[in-house]
């Protein structure tokens, strides 16, 4: 066992632990009832107690939580103690510029989530329970209402499963290459994953070596025990409200599978005009960086030697095995959202450095059917798809970085028009903007025109996730 | 090669006709938006050899630190422009042309924006004359200054696109037989092209800028020379001034919200942005001595060295410009650069956060140095509330290729050349075929 520089017990376990061996994952979206307050403050004083932390023992159940800006508005946080906290929190997921960085447009435009919108109800909280099974769930859920009810109501429930055999719903191995935190005792991944603490927690420096911007209780005259809470580690007088506490991104994104798959078969036509799914699956890998299986292109760019079989192989790296995008292609999705050692102005060594200030902690969930798309098999009953969650300690540096710069961004690298072809593509109705998915070959690059979305927004918000002092501390403001 | 020069041009403002310039100005911006965006042609269009063109309203309020001199309220007026062929190196040539076109073509704009200005000419008397010698009257002189794609005008840059369009499509509608080399298919590609009149011009190979080494030779030899010097300079620097700083605590969360959705207002509308900064210089002549020799090295470099599309490492820059104002108290910087702000000012930091700590380690409230070139932009979370904070509201910003990345720039006059290249390597046809 490697030893723990954090304090984990302050923190909130779902940073560290992805809860897989959970069946069940419900994720309660709660407003403060406006004419009781003071319960909804005693409920979070209390709950503070059971939620699990990162040194607590795994039970039959989980609980986490954190607020949106509206929630700690509502619980009576003062003015100028909310203006501590990065501006992409305070403002929230819906604003006119973050929609041109996020790229909600059309049928992902927030005026028609289905939560966190502005055509729906506010929501101030999240409260994260995880069960065994969907009853010990249910149960615990009860219990908790019992508590909750006077202060708080649901406003929106949102039921998520792990990934069935770590696949998301087109098809595909995820969550690989996921980030490790120095420090907090789960052993190293090699591979440029082991990421220092203050890219994810607050209170710890990061990968530039300085302490994330925190927010700190400016004004002292605001009511609450302060004596929960910790100094600011950057030297300044006050006390520090994000020490050991972090932001979740959360969005709803709904698959069309069928539309996808769809979509790739038609790519796949030859000559005479006959669709293969052998071909679709390639230009799908292609897409991905990886085969379904979770096998990297760049150790197969031509066919999977195991499709049958899991892969988690993670050892590669770009640079010296496919500089010029013949095996993985430079706008694949993987390629974008973890470069790895290959920026193009950059050496090898600087570039996995760059890679490192912008890594993000996942935390996906998926909804609806168990269904796991392929070429062959691709209409799944009823909406699927995933909760996606994150967590980072920069909002901006992190999630919307990786979002516009890597994902959206048609000029990434040197590319003309070509967006992450999985979850980067706007929609685009009037077909204006011709995107397209660029395949190096070794002669004449192969081109897929007329990308389409198959990604659709339903519903988002940032929110903070205090230590567990904090939350103690905010049940007493 | 057709040069790019930058203009600037600051004009006081008459006090009472602020309120109607700003709306001016905001009008003029919301219809060149709107027109960009539908991908209509735009007044500014008229004026062929314009790169960018930026009007940004300077009074008290866009310093963030206390100014220097007292500084009223002006309007900056910044364009970045070819030169006409065959002009040279003569500057008389070139400004008279590029003010003579600004004020024929743009005589709407020119014109509604000036007469909020002091000592516009009045209607009776405005002559193209009248005009030019009243801008003539504003002008200052430019600093630094860096170019991304040196000697690609405008024409240039539509050509060479509209070029790689007409490639991209001929080798994607046509079914390529697998054993048809890079070269074959090369040539194929040039036959295509010598069919289509349009694209004459392609057969003249572009000039380009390489390093100039003797430059860079005799430059490096002269620093080997002085760097003993510059050692007891930045030790003197530490002793007597750096370490008297104050350490810079605001963060990005502590900034104006007003402003910084000011600001946020217009980003991130194209994949192109813009980047306004003003500072105060530091007291003192040391500092001031300081901030000099640093722009004489940034010139240096930006002539000689960064002549490929990279200013300091940073691969996302179109125009940068330093401009010394205020009889050298006060400072400007203008960018035009691809993507967003977060990515734009990482970039700084990541690869070049020293040599922007050299320069901007002369302004006043800048985050704590070392020895001129350690600290400060490697402050990242203060670095950055810096950055935001002494960034000024751009009211009007026109780029004729909002779309078009400076690596895009680059590589179309690449692909022109390497179509022209005679005896092509099946390596080298290779390599051409990549870039589409």
């Amino acid at each position: 066992m490697i030893m723990s520089t954090l304090e984990l017990s302050e923190i909130q376990a779902y940073l560290l632990h992805d809860y897989k061996e959970m069946g069940c994952s419900k994720y309660y979206l709660m407003q403060v009832n406006d004419n009781n307050k003071v319960a909804a403050k005693k409920f979070i004083a209390d709950v503070a107690n059971s939620i699990t932390h990162a040194n607590a023992e795994v039970k039959d159940t989980c609980l986490n939580l954190g607020f949106t800006s509206n929630g700690l508005k509502q619980l009576g946080y003062s003015e100028a103690n909310m203006h501590t906290f990065s501006r992409e929190f305070r403002e929230g997921m819906v604003s006119p510029h973050r929609q041109r960085l996020l790229g909600d447009y059309y049928n992902s435009d927030p005026i028609k989530w289905q939560w966190g919108g502005p055509s729906n109800k506010r929501v101030d909280l999240i409260l994260m329970i995880f069960g065994k099974n969907e009853t010990t769930a249910d149960n615990y859920f009860q219990e908790l209402k019992q508590k909750f009810e006077p202060g708080f109501s649901v406003v929106h429930i949102l039921d998520g499963k792990p990934l069935p055999n770590e696949r998301e719903h087109f098809g595909f191995r995820d969550g690989i290459s996921q980030p490790v935190i120095k420090g907090s005792g789960e052993p190293s991944k090699g591979f440029n994953n082991d990421i220092n603490p203050g890219e994810f927690v607050l209170g710890y420096k990061n990968e530039y070596d300085v302490f994330p911007d925190s927010p700190l209780l400016v004004d002292d005259k605001v009511p609450g025990n302060k004596n929960l809470l910790a100094d600011d580690p950057s030297g300044s007088s006050f006390k520090d409200i994000g020490r050991n506490g972090t932001y979740f991104v959360l969005r709803q994104l709904e698959q069309n599978v069928d539309g996808f798959w769809k979509f790739l078969k038609e790519k796949s036509k030859d000559e005479h005009g006959k669709t293969s799914n052998d071909e679709a699956t390639k230009i799908a890998a292609k897409m991905m960086g990886r085969w379904p299986s979770g096998s990297p292109l760049v150790n197969h760019p031509d066919k999977d030697p195991f499709p049958a079989m899991d892969s988690d192989f993670n050892d590669f790296s770009y640079i010296k095995e496919d500089k010029d995008g013949l095996k993985c292609p430079f706008g694949s999705h993987i390629r974008r959202m973890n470069p790895r050692d290959h920026f193009e102005e950059s050496t090898p060594g600087v570039s996995l450095t760059l890679t490192r200030r912008h890594r993000i902690m996942r935390r996906v969930r998926s909804y609806g059917e168990d269904f796991i798309g392929s070429a062959e098999n691709h209409t799944p009953n009823g909406k699927v798809g995933l909760l996606f969650g994150c967590f980072n300690a920069n909002i901006s540096k992190q999630f919307e970085f990786i979002q516009y710069t890597w994902a959206n961004s048609p000029k990434f690298k040197r590319l003309y028009s070509d967006p992450d072809p999985i979850i980067g593509v706007r929609e685009d109705p009037e077909k204006k903007r011709g995107q397209i998915f660029t395949i190096p070959q070794e002669t004449t690059n192969r081109v897929i025109t007329d990308l389409q979305r198959f990604v659709t927004v339903r519903g988002g918000a940032y929110f903070f996730f205090p230590s567990v002092s904090v939350i103690k501390f905010l049940g007493t403001i | 090669m057709i040069k790019q020069h930058p203009l600037i041009i600051l004009t006081p403002v008459i006090a009472d006709k602020l309120k109607t310039l700003e709306l001016r100005l905001e009008e003029i911006r919301d219809s060149s938006q709107k027109s960009q965006e539908r991908g209509q042609k735009t007044e500014f269009e008229k004026v062929s050899t314009l790169h960018y063109g930026r009007w940004v309203i300077l009074s008290e309020k866009s310093f963030r630190d206390t100014p220097a001199v007292p500084v009223g309220i002006r309007l900056s007026f910044s364009t970045n422009y070819d030169e006409g062929e065959g002009e040279g190196d003569n500057k008389k040539n070139h400004l008279d042309n590029h003010l003579h076109e600004l004020v024929t073509q743009l005589t709407k704009y020119i014109d509604t924006i000036y007469e909020c200005c002091e000592g516009y000419p009045e209607p009776g008397v405005r002559t193209t004359e009248s005009r030019i010698n009243f801008l003539k009257k504003g002008l200052i002189k430019t600093t630094a200054f860096f170019n991304g794609a040196p000697g690609r005008s405008v024409k240039q840059i539509h050509q060479e696109e509209a070029l790689r369009k007409h490639i991209w499509n001929f080798i994607n509608n046509k079914k390529w037989d697998k054993l048809t080399t890079a070269v074959q298919i090369h040539n194929e590609i040039r036959e295509e092209i010598d069919k289509h009149s349009e694209f004459e011009w392609s057969e003249k190979k572009a000039e380009v800028q390489g390093i100039k080494w003797f430059n860079i030779i005799s430059y490096g030899l002269l620093f080997l020379l002085v760097f003993p010097f510059i050692i007891i300079w930045a030790i003197f620097l530490y002793i007597f001034y750096e370490r008297w700083n104050k350490k810079q605590t605001l963060t990005l969360s502590d900034l104006n919200d007003e402003k910084v959705n000011e600001l946020k207002k217009v980003e991130d509308l194209f994949p192109q942005n813009q980047f306004t900064q003003v500072a105060v210089l530091k007291p003192g002549i040391m500092r001031n001595l300081n901030f000099r020799i640093w722009m004489l090295r940034t010139r240096v470099l930006a002539n000689n060295v960064f002549v490929f599309g990279k200013l300091l490492n940073i691969p996302t820059i179109h125009f940068a410009r330093w401009v010394l104002f205020d009889n050298n108290k006060h400072v400007l910087f203008f960018s035009n650069f691809d993507g967003n702000w977060q990515q734009y000012l990482g970039d700084f930091i990541d690869q070049s956060g020293w040599g922007l700590t050299g320069i901007f380690s002369n302004t006043v409230n800048f985050p704590k140095t070392r020895f001129m070139v350690f600290g400060g932009a490697y402050d990242e979370e203060h670095f950055l509330a810096w950055s935001r904070s002494t960034q000024v509201p751009t009211q009007v910003w026109y780029c004729p290729y909002p779309q078009l990345s400076i690596k895009n720039i680059n590589n179309n006059t690449k692909i022109r050349n390497e179509l022209r290249m005679k005896n092509i390597t099946e390596e080298q046809a290779k390599i051409f075929l990549k870039r589409f």
